[in-house]
């Protein structure tokens, strides 16, 4: 399986950016289709899923579909290697405007960036996205290698968020993206989904 | 051991759970993460009724609340703890989009003098349900409200105030509500102000959410509202070092157990919502449930001591920033758990949790952060008090 390169961070700059970049995952894994979950789910771009319905909290940029036959194994792993390096892309792009944002926001004369508490969590966020990209790079990473992987960059996701105060809960903040990303990984990369490792590896 | 509960208590979280349980029935909290206005379409409910009350002194209220043989205005943080946590176990949302006093009702009551007292009690009180809103956050203060930026400008004999808050629930939609701004330089030049949204100059617009959408939080912009000095609270009676930011800082302390018991509200709806969903619940995956039961189960408790003492006039800010800090973080936990135990595609097949796990990440911001909470707890630690009971 060839691995095409991962999306730069700063591509992933919106929730539409990340929807052409979900069915970019999809072309590769299963060119000219969508890729189904082992539930029977699909989650694609609105534009690429006419017939799904709008998912919750992602302003109708994305869509899901359900009831079909699962993809074949192969491609379901080639599809989870895909959301994970774009998973991990988005959470680098919100950690590198983290750190712009809070470099330009203030307390008591001092930028937030120079809190130790906040230099504790961008550092906690940089270790988590580095060891997933270590991860990503070994032949050997299995279908629940992939999916731990998906866990870390969760936990990250969230530690990054905490940095942008309330505005990563509005619409226009980086929550979003964050939270489509972790309901595609509940979707296709769920701990508990029966794939199992189909043992083809994913790099 | 836990301590028991009084009957009084009892009474009162039975009474609430049943208005709790018909926002559940009614799915009203999807009705309203789809359309924030629809609150507007159930104002004669229970819950509406209970968050209307709640907080303003029996005095003012001509049908309290009356539950078995006990009488609540849920002045009391514990009771005020009691019943929001039921509500939000209801619906976080559709509890927070209800009229009523909310934060700027404590500020009242901490800050102002009788006659700003009565004038706001009265008029939220009144038939017509009227909404409300605390303006403390900035675009660009947060975690530092103490460097807010509004001003407060005199002008003949009363003032000009301008500005921009943001993230402040409710206030595009309120009739009136409480703006702190600076009339001096300096965390002592902050004064309190009773602003009512319908003159001219005040414009507030609401701030999409990708959660916790009942929280209606809006963007407001103050250009040149004109303030006579009465809506200044505590103008008469208080010396100005007594009044904005200690109504600031008594609201935020007063409220924090409040937020504790919305978030845990939410947690124990989350994993009750998973039992039901998976009754046969085994193996890990039921020790996992277990666990984060009795960590829910462990907070509430301390939270109904740190609301107790703050009754009998303990206000202990470490406890306080120590509760919230673990029920925010219990919250979010709660419905990760719940999107991996409800098993693959759980947050495309199942719409309840599908909120539930976008809502669970505003307590980490509401009242502090849990950075800020960190700094009060490590202050409790340094001074030997936050271990000690
Ligand atoms: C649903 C919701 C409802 C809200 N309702 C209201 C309301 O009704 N009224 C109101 O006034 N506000 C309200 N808020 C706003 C809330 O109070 C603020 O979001 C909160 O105070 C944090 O401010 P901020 O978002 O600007 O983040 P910032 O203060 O910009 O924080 C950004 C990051 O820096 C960290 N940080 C900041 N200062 C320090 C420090 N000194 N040391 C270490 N770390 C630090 C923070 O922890 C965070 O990680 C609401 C927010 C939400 C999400």
């Amino acid at each position: 399986m060839t691995t095409l390169k991962p999306p730069a961070p700063a591509a992933v700059t919106g929730l539409p950016e990340f929807a052409a970049l979900l069915d970019g995952c999809h072309e590769e894994a299963a060119p000219g289709a969508l890729v189904v979950s082992r539930g029977g789910h699909t989650v694609a771009s609105a534009l690429r899923l006419r017939t799904g319905v709008p998912v919750p909290g992602s302003s109708g940029t994305l869509a899901v579909a359900s009831g079909g036959p699962p993809s074949a194994g192969r491609e379901l792993v080639a599809f989870a290697d895909r959301l994970v390096r774009l998973h991990r892309a988005a959470v680098h792009a919100v950690l590198d405007q983290a750190v712009t944002r809070l470099g330009e926001r203030t307390s008591e004369g001092t930028s937030l960036l120079n809190r130790q508490l906040v230099q504790g969590s961008v550092a906690d966020v940089a270790l988590a996205l580095s060891e997933t990209q270590d991860l990503l790079a070994l032949p050997s990473l299995t279908a629940a290698g992939l999916r731990r992987a998906h866990a870390d960059l969760v936990r990250a996701g969230r530690t990054v968020l905490k940095l942008y105060g309330a505005h990563s809960l509005t619409s226009e903040g980086p929550g979003p993206v964050l939270y489509v990303a972790e309901l595609l990984g509940n979707t296709y990369l769920h701990l508990g989904s029966e794939w199992g490792d189909t043992g083809d590896g994913s790099s | 051991m836990a301590a028991a509960e009084s009957d009084r208590t009892t009474v009162l979280r039975g009474h609430v759970a049943e208005a709790a349980a018909e926002l559940r029935a009614r799915g009203l909290g999807l009705e309203l993460d789809q359309d924030p206005t629809a609150i507007d379409r159930w104002l004669d409910l229970r819950a509406v009724e209970l968050m209307r009350s709640c907080t303003i002194p029996l005095e003012y209220v001509d049908e309290p609340i009356v539950a078995g043989p006990y009488t609540y205005d849920m002045t009391s943080c514990l009771e005020h703890v009691v019943t929001i946590e039921e509500l939000s176990y209801g619906d976080t949302g559709f509890m927070l989009a209800c009229p009523g006093p909310l934060m700027s009702g404590v500020t009242v009551g901490a800050l102002g003098d009788t006659s700003q007292r009565k004038g706001y009690y009265e008029r939220v009180a009144g038939r017509e349900p009227t909404w409300t809103f605390f303006g403390l956050t900035e675009p660009r203060k947060g975690s530092a409200a103490t460097e807010l930026e509004a001003t407060l400008v005199p002008e003949g004999d009363g003032y000009r105030l301008s500005g921009t808050k943001r993230y402040v629930g409710n206030a595009a939609f309120a009739q009136l509500g409480v703006v702190f701004c600076r009339r001096a330089p300096g965390p002592l030049g902050i004064e309190a102000v009773l602003l009512d949204t319908d003159e001219p100059g005040f414009n507030a617009e609401p701030i999409p959410t990708v959660g916790l959408r009942g929280a209606r939080i809006s963007h407001i912009t103050l250009d040149d509202v004109r303030v006579e000095p009465e809506q200044i609270l505590g103008f008469k009676t208080l010396k100005s070092t007594r009044r904005g930011l200690v109504g600031a800082i008594r609201t935020l302390q007063r409220f924090r157990p409040v937020l504790t018991g919305t978030a845990l509200g939410l947690a124990r709806a989350v994993l009750d919502h998973v039992q039901e969903q998976r009754p046969g619940i085994t193996g890990t995956d039921r020790l996992r449930l277990e666990e984060l039961r009795d960590r829910v189960a462990a907070v509430r408790q301390r939270n109904y001591q740190v609301a107790s003492a703050i009754d009998a006039g303990r206000v202990r800010a470490d406890h306080i920033a120590g509760v919230k800090t673990r029920a925010a973080e219990l919250a979010e936990g709660c419905t990760l758990l719940a999107a991996d135990l409800l098993g693959p595609g759980s947050l495309v097949t199942d719409p309840w949790l599908n909120k539930a796990y976008r809502d669970a990440r505003a307590f980490e911001f509401m009242e502090g952060t849990g950075h800020i909470q960190r700094l009060a707890v490590f202050q409790g630690v340094y001074k030997g008090t936050f271990l000690k009971d």
